[in-house]
């Protein structure tokens, strides 16, 4: 057998048999090299009860070359892309060694979620929002993870039902009376969203934005 | 060949063989008449002192690795008595599984690897899959096999990192490389002995001399040597061994093998 295809069914047949780390590895149509991967958000953090899908993808040279990773689940972290799902961490670059597994791997992204890197930023919004208010920053992650990966939110009742709609500004990060008081200006609620959150529209940062810079980027 | 490796991009020339021919040194010598002549007296003393050859390896930043591993075996292999040499070499590999394991590495990640290293030696005084013991030629065909060469240059990394990990004597030289920081064996492990293509330093040489238990001799060639000397570091490690050193020959950021004789020698005429 292919030493590849030896080592990927070993590294599932092990993650298999590990059931306290609630890490699991399932087959794409039968494809033992395309793989999705998922685990528990970690306690204490905004992900605490989501549960983070992830596509697996085992390059050709496995495991001389890193596995290929990015998440399904959309996340808020300044790590990962929250549009593509793209990951920013060293073992899944030049840092990685084929001692890491495919479970390994996983757990990093685990430990990931725990600790923010902002200065080494995949979603450079993402790492503003995190560094402008940190307490802000968790409340959206909070509601990302209840939106995406059915957590149980602030108050802690989960998802109000399936076809509720998403509260856009709770998703963006933003203040109600922010997003209330340049709707007054008469601009459409989505375009004023879109541009406060560019902006990075939050906490302190609210002192450092004139308001006509707001009204000029809401004219464009 | 066509596969790529992290660090294929660094080597200015990416075709060369993950393991060359032993060619004369004279080669070498060609390619800096031109350039530096610290460098070209420097190899004019070696080839004084019989250093006549050299097998060139690629400059992925396995080349340490890589090196130590081929010329390991071929110590082997051209052994007085390699039943002895090859025992006492499968013997040392052998205690070396339970080490990998006590300091965290998973069976399941490092077997394949160790039976690749394990398989060829044992090929040295057993035929092989295909009914032959292994010559220079099959050796040099082994080496040049990514899968092959990839698990042997793992393996050895993890061996340097399990004696790292286990050896107090060596914690207060795990510096980072570029800050000069101070750092514990684990992150130093993690980032400058496991990552693939991460190039070996004093340190990690040290380790895995201790390790395999071979001698191994380092030339530095760096073109300043007012006498066009070149001195030789001794990782002398390993007081009790059956096989003669390792002698390679440094370039600033690569390694090659240094030998005294300038050719691969013809194998003998199998018997049918």
């Amino acid at each position: 057998m292919d030493a590849r295809l030896r080592r990927v069914n070993k590294e599932i047949a092990d993650c298999k048999s590990d059931k306290s780390s609630r890490v699991t590895i399932d087959l794409v149509d039968d494809n033992p090299f395309h793989l999705i991967g998922a685990f528990d958000g970690p306690e204490d953090t905004p992900y605490e009860g989501g549960r983070f899908q992830v596509d697996i993808v085992i390059p050709d040279n496995y495991p001389f070359q890193p596995v290929k990773m990015k998440f399904i689940t959309k996340v808020y972290h300044p790590n990962i892309s929250s549009a593509s799902g793209a990951i920013c961490l060293d073992i899944l670059k030049d840092a990685w060694s084929p001692v890491l597994t495919l479970k390994s791997t996983l757990i990093s992204l685990q430990s990931l979620l725990c600790s923010p890197e902002p200065r080494d930023p995949q979603d450079a919004e993402v790492a503003k929002h995190y560094m402008t208010s940190k307490s802000s920053f968790e409340k959206t992650a909070r509601y990302w993870t209840m939106i995406y990966a059915g957590g149980p939110g602030e108050d802690g009742a989960g998802r109000p039902g399936k076809d509720a709609a998403k509260d856009e500004i709770a998703m963006a990060g933003l203040d109600r009376a922010h997003v209330a008081q340049f709707e007054a200006l008469g601009f459409d609620r989505s375009k004023v969203i879109d541009v406060l959150r560019r902006m990075n529209y939050r906490g302190a940062n609210v002192a450092n934005i004139n308001d006509d810079r707001v009204v000029e980027e809401l004219l464009k | 060949m066509s596969q790529s490796f992290p660090g294929d991009a660094l080597d200015d020339t990416p075709s060369r063989p993950l393991i060359a021919p032993l060619a004369p040194m004279l080669t070498l010598r060609e390619e800096y008449v031109n350039g530096s002549q610290g460098f070209v007296k420097q190899i004019d003393y070696l080839i004084s002192e019989g250093w006549i050859g050299v097998r060139r390896t690629r400059g992925d930043g396995d080349c340490f690795y890589r090196s130590l591993a081929f010329a390991y075996i071929e110590n082997i292999l051209n052994a007085s008595d390699t039943m002895l040499a090859a025992t006492g070499a499968l013997s040392v590999l052998e205690a070396s599984q339970p080490q990998l394991e006590q300091v965290g590495f998973q069976r399941l990640v490092f077997e394949d690897f160790y039976d690749c290293l394990a398989g060829l030696i044992n090929q040295v005084i057993s035929p092989g899959p295909d009914g032959q013991v292994l010559n220079i030629n099959t050796l040099l065909e082994a080496f040049n096999n990514p899968e092959v060469s990839n698990s042997i240059v793992v393996y050895l990394r993890l061996l340097t990192s399990a004696e790292i990990k286990t050896n107090p004597e060596i914690a207060a030289f795990l510096i980072h490389p570029e800050t000069g920081e101070q750092m514990d064996p684990e992150s130093f492990c993690n980032n400058f002995v496991e990552a693939v293509g991460k190039e070996a330093d004093h340190v990690q040489m040290n380790a895995l001399a201790t390790a395999l238990k071979v001698n191994v001799n380092v030339a530095y060639l760096d073109g300043h040597d007012p006498q066009g000397k070149v001195s030789f570091v001794p990782f002398q490690n390993a007081p009790f061994t059956f096989l003669e050193p390792v002698n390679l020959l440094y370039r600033p950021g690569h390694y090659d093998i240094l030998d005294r004789r300038d050719a691969d020698p013809i194998p003998p005429l199998l018997v049918q």
